[in-house]
């Protein structure tokens, strides 16, 4: 009898596999299907995928998206390194204040962020101004409305995230270590390179796909700046679904499948990478 | 028929048997102890009887109500459990509060009854205080009290001082039980420390891999274990299978083991008089342990490790190295 | 200058400084270029608060502010509800499907926003009933969205207290568990889901994907009046983009505290 009050308890699963069914996995299924389905009519097709290879738009839209994520990515995090290094180094007061504003920051993104770039950096920005009277060549022609230009403001949204993804890594190395290492007549440099960095591998390789996975979805940021004049990724999937012109389901399928598994390869990859690196922190585990 | 009954309790876990068909009965206004070692399913009976585990099969009577497949708010049993069960956003006086404000007991009453019970446990001065302001005795005697003013049928008790340091936990342990016989309770204690179960208990029920193992009085159970498992369990006896027994002493019993208590054991000088009281033989003292009020002795007897109590205020120096003789009364020594 | 510097207190704070500074600029340039009339060279001239003035009387913007607050309660409202229900059901009586929770709370956090929000309109754009609604698709995806991070909370709360003993506890003191749950638990666990509710409010307010793509133009909160300004009137987005700001650094300051808090009390 008491049993049967249990699977009552079930229904309190319901709200939340409804929203879940209706909101992310139907819609995650649909654009599979999508995929594989010609743009207008029905029936089986991997003409859309024959298309995002084969046709230049897309194939750019490709490259250019994973050069610049990981770009940003890797700038990010070396940025990030120093940055959680300079926390883990003092303590108090200034890091106090330092997380605080990395934690403000990095709420700051999208269509506000590239707004602000476009006050500072766009045609008409302050700091070209500036270029432009101390005669510095690079502020004065630099161009906002290129993926070089706009790759400034990827790195700016990457460095608060990647250091607070990095900073709590540092917790891991002890000061013990350090000093033993000076002790034994190693050098600072020597440190980071044999100790450190493999121990920090790990956590920067977590950081680095949070990184390529945010700066891959990067949408708003771009399309403020460049409306759909610019062959990235998001761009042309939103394009292809809200598009001016005529909807094309079949080719956004494609391209949101494609976006997915490069998501999905870079955190294989990434995990990959720092399984190298543990498997000594994991007998060290065992030791303990 | 008695005031609790459990019949023929069956639990299991998946695969897993638990309780392996528990018959017992409690009398009321007893404070009786379900003791074994870890995963014997003393705590699995307890949550039985407090509805928080269903039984597979068997049925259990609360006052002659068949209570088996009741919900736990509905028997009128109190519980205090080991740690961490007081509600972190609550005070004192709300936690004690809480049971009767669940029965919509009027307000006035509930103020009365509060501060009764605040004043039976001593935590009058902490009546405002939030658990994580209190030490983990005042924790469990706040749980005691949460327990208790609702007046339940059964009090029931989960090893409450198992995380509590030795020192408080005796005077608890006495706390406890005057509380009990003042409010005339019926009480069922869970413990794995046997001296916990010997100091509180009016009867102690031992446990083993889901049977009762043997249910007696506290005194009967310490010194009449019936089984090798009692026996190893309760006190530190020193257990001998027959062959041994016959290698130390050169006499032969139909018992497959003999019990024997340490403190039963007494040292004499190494040529002893024969006596047809006692059992009687020798070994090489190899070690003591000072434990307080006794010694611990430990003798080599033929190779068998023996074990010897003594009163630490006795004169008596043993030299370590030298061999001593030994004997015990015969009615002391407990054929298994 | 190696063994010594270890100790020095002051080795991080160039570096702090430095990235402080680069961070800090273009949010210092626009707070400086909304308070100006006219900025076309390296000092600006004309200070004035009046884009804030206009903006302020401006009711289509006072009406953003509004539908940037809505979007941001009903998701949470709903997640948080629907999140709490289901870890009641799986902590409580099936301890095997909480993988299976988890799993689904983790998903959107791959998928971001671009492919939810098109893959949402494709489904029910056409859909003949309440669900072609851009409003309901709308908290549909917001709900989905923030899922990772209300669930990390509930979770984080939950490991803080003893959730099973506290249920135990209060079922002996005659309540139901679904009672026990929504009024021991939740109470217990309420800071760590305000501060994860914090977090998707700051998602969600500065959301532009999602609120684009599925509602188009049509429904103008704040991120959306801001596009829309900045292309006319520079100096007006920049107030907008001052109050944006100061409304998500209030949040992250917000949330910063709770977390801090939360983490001393540990």
């Amino acid at each position: 009898m008491r049993a049967k009050k249990t699977y009552i308890c079930l229904a309190a699963l319901i709200p939340f596999l409804l929203v879940a069914l209706l909101y992310e996995i139907l819609p995650l299924i649909m654009v599979m299907i999508n995929s594989f389905q010609p743009d207008q009519g029905s029936g089986f097709t991997l003409g859309n995928y024959t298309t995002v290879f084969t046709k230049l738009i897309y194939q750019k839209a490709i490259i250019n998206s994973i050069k610049i994520s990981v770009t940003s990515a890797v700038i990010g995090i070396l940025i990030a390194f120093i940055g959680a290094k300079a926390v883990d180094d003092c303590r108090g007061r200034m890091s106090y204040f330092f997380t605080t504003v990395l934690n403000m920051v990095s709420n700051f993104a999208g269509v506000p962020l590239a707004f602000a770039y476009m006050i500072l950096l766009g045609n008409a920005g302050w700091m070209v101004h500036v270029g432009q009277r101390l005669g510095l060549e690079g502020l004065a022609n630099y161009n906002l409305y290129t993926s070089g230009g706009m790759s400034l403001i990827y790195v700016y949204f990457q460095i608060p995230l990647a250091t607070l993804l990095l900073i709590p890594a540092f917790d891991g190395i002890r000061k013990e270590w350090q000093e033993a290492n000076a002790l034994l007549g190693g050098s600072g440099v020597g440190f980071w390179w044999h100790v450190g960095l493999p121990v920090l591998m790990p956590s920067i390789m977590g950081t680095f796909s949070v990184l390529f996975a945010n700066a891959l979805a990067a949408y708003a940021t771009v399309y403020a700046l460049m409306m759909n004049n610019i062959s990235l990724l998001p761009i042309q999937i939103a394009g292809s679904y809200v598009g001016e012109i005529q909807i094309r389901k079949g080719l956004g399928g494609a391209l949101s499948v494609v976006m997915m598994i490069l998501m999905v390869c870079m955190i294989l990859i990434t995990n990959r990478i720092s399984r190298i690196y543990e498997p000594t922190s994991r007998k060290r585990g065992e030791c303990a | 028929m008695a005031y609790i009954k459990f019949e023929k309790i069956i639990k299991n876990f998946g695969d897993t048997k638990v309780l392996k068909g528990i018959d017992l009965e409690i009398e009321q206004g007893e404070l009786v102890t379900l003791l074994g070692p870890s995963g014997c399913g003393k705590s699995t009976l307890l949550r039985c009887l407090a509805g928080l585990e269903e039984v597979t099969s068997g049925k259990i009577y609360l006052d002659g109500t068949d209570i088996t497949d009741m919900a736990p708010r509905a028997r009128g049993i109190g519980m205090v459990f080991q740690q961490y069960s007081l509600f972190p956003n609550m005070s004192v006086e709300e936690n004690i509060a809480f049971g009767l404000k669940q029965k919509k007991v009027p307000r006035e009453e509930q103020m009365t009854k509060v501060n009764r019970m605040l004043e039976i446990v001593g935590l009058d001065k902490q009546r405002k205080h939030y658990p994580a302001e209190l030490s983990g005795g005042q924790q469990q005697r706040a749980a005691l009290a949460r327990a208790l003013v609702t007046e339940p049928k059964v009090l029931l008790l989960d090893e409450p001082l198992s995380a509590i340091d030795a020192k408080l936990r005796k005077s608890l342990q006495l706390e406890i039980r005057k509380i009990q016989r003042e409010l005339g309770i019926t009480a069922v204690f869970v413990t794995h420390d046997q001296d916990e179960a010997m100091v509180m208990s009016d009867r102690v029920h031992l446990m083993n891999e889901g049977r009762i193992e043997q249910s007696d009085d506290p005194e009967t159970m310490y010194a009449r274990p019936v089984s090798h498992f009692a026996a190893s369990f309760i006190g530190n006896y020193n257990l001998l299978t027959d062959k041994q027994f016959l290698a130390m002493t050169g006499i032969g019993i139909s018992a497959g083991e003999a019990a024997i208590r340490p403190e039963v054991i007494h040292i004499t000088e190494k040529e002893q008089l024969r006596d047809d009281a006692y059992y009687c033989f020798s070994g090489v003292l190899t070690g003591s342990v000072p434990h307080g009020n006794i010694t611990r002795y430990e003798f080599d007897c033929a190779a068998i490790p023996v074990h010897v109590d003594c009163l630490a205020n006795e004169p008596k120096h043993y030299t370590m190295g030298a061999e001593y003789g030994l004997r015990v009364k015969k009615e002391d020594c407990r054929m298994l | 200058m190696r063994k010594g510097s270890k100790n020095s207190p002051h080795k991080g704070i160039l570096p702090s400084i430095v990235i402080m500074i680069y961070l800090l600029i273009p949010l210092v340039v626009t707070v400086i270029y909304s308070l100006f009339r006219k900025w076309t060279d390296i000092v600006p001239e004309g200070f004035s608060l009046g884009a804030y003035g206009e903006l302020f009387a401006n009711q289509e913007f006072v009406q953003s502010i509004g539908r940037s607050v809505l979007l941001c309660i009903v998701p949470i409202a709903i997640t948080v509800g629907i999140i709490l229900l289901a870890m009641f059901a799986t902590t409580l009586y099936f301890p095997g499907l909480e993988k299976y929770v988890q799993m689904i709370c983790m998903i959107p956090y791959t998928i971001q926003g671009v492919i939810l929000s098109v893959s949402i309109l494709s489904l029910y754009v056409s859909s003949k009933t309440f669900l072609s609604n851009r409003l309901v698709m709308l908290f549909g995806a917001y709900s989905v969205i923030i899922m990772p991070y209300i669930y990390q909370g509930i979770r984080n709360g939950m490991r803080t207290i003893h959730v099973e003993t506290l249920i135990d506890a209060a079922q002996m003191l005659g309540c139901t568990k679904l009672y026990a749950f929504f009024r021991i638990i939740v109470p217990n666990i309420i800071s760590s889901v305000i501060a994860s509710s914090l977090l998707a409010v700051g998602i969600i307010f500065g959301d532009y994907v999602l609120i684009r793509n599925l509602a188009g133009t049509s429904y103008q909160n704040m991120q959306i009046f801001l596009y829309q300004t900045m292309k006319s009137d520079s100096i007006k987005a920049s107030a907008v983009f001052v109050v944006i700001m100061c409304i998500t650094f209030l949040i992250a300051a917000v949330t910063l505290y709770m977390n801090r808090r939360e983490k001393n009390r540990k």
